[in-house]
């Protein structure tokens, strides 16, 4: 894996659009297939706003650091904060799926978009990490199933 | 954000917002709904120019579709590979119709 490529956001929404642009540019320079780039975007912002609205409640004072680290074939994206913790199983559970709903959806598909998700909190500090494997050996580069 | 176009009970929202996203979402919904206020029973979103949605932008997209009712109708024209991706994995692209370009949705919408 690479070095971590690091950039921290105060915790608003507004501020959210740096975090993705700076996962393109991770995903741009490491020839990320275009597809897991677009899921691993779609999971990031989905769990920034989280941290935002739950982690945070709203709060303008928090920050939102988020690590990407580049392999072969692997996207990992740390993202670290210092709201209040994530309840137990909360990011893993089996979620219904609702047409109609017209919130509520984040978790979903961050768990739709990543292959692997760790949560945990050391020291006051929440870490969650989500790993994204994609085929690097076709020109497409298409996502590994499964 | 957006350009409304009225065209009898069609409305034509054009989205110019490249992020569709929690920070743009509160407005574009009072921006429709401002707009609108009653007055389509049939909206074609053209979202050529929107490289990203999240999910509260997506809420915003079925808050509309509630806001027609039943007898109202939704289509989609232009949604990048971001956006169509957001809808595949809710399976929303099974309540909203999705189209390549404004021509294909005025057709789904009758017109």
């Amino acid at each position: 894996m690479t070095e971590p490529d690091i950039v921290e956001i105060p915790a608003r929404l507004d501020a959210v659009a740096q975090l993705a642009d700076h996962l393109n540019a991770s995903c741009a320079n490491a020839g990320v297939a275009p597809q897991a780039a677009i899921d691993l975007e779609l999971a990031l912002v989905e769990a920034a706003n989280n941290i935002i609205l739950h982690g945070y409640a709203g709060r303008s004072d928090g920050t939102i650091r988020l690590a990407v680290r580049q392999g072969h074939g692997v996207v990992e994206l740390d993202l670290t904060d210092l709201g209040i913790p994530m309840e137990d199983g909360q990011m893993t559970m089996c979620r219904p799926f609702s047409l109609e709903a017209e919130s509520g959806r984040g978790i979903q598909i961050i768990q739709s978009c990543i292959d692997v998700i760790d949560y945990h909190r050391n020291a006051g500090i929440n870490c969650l990490s989500l790993k994204k494997f994609f085929d690097p050996s076709t020109p497409t580069g298409n996502p590994v199933p499964g | 954000m957006t350009i409304i176009t009225l065209d009898g009970d069609l409305a034509i929202i054009k989205v110019t917002a490249a992020r569709l996203d929690a920070a743009a979402g509160p407005a574009f919904k009072a921006d429709i709904q401002a707009q609108l206020n009653g007055r389509a029973k049939r909206v074609l979103l053209d979202m050529g120019d929107v490289s990203f949605m999240d999910s509260t932008g997506l809420g915003v997209l079925v808050s509309l579709l509630k806001m027609l009712g039943k007898d109202g109708a939704l289509a989609v024209a232009g949604a990048q590979p971001s956006v169509r991706r957001l809808f595949e994995l809710t399976r929303l692209d099974t309540v909203f119709s999705l189209t390549n370009s404004v021509d294909s949705a005025r057709a789904v919408l009758g017109d």
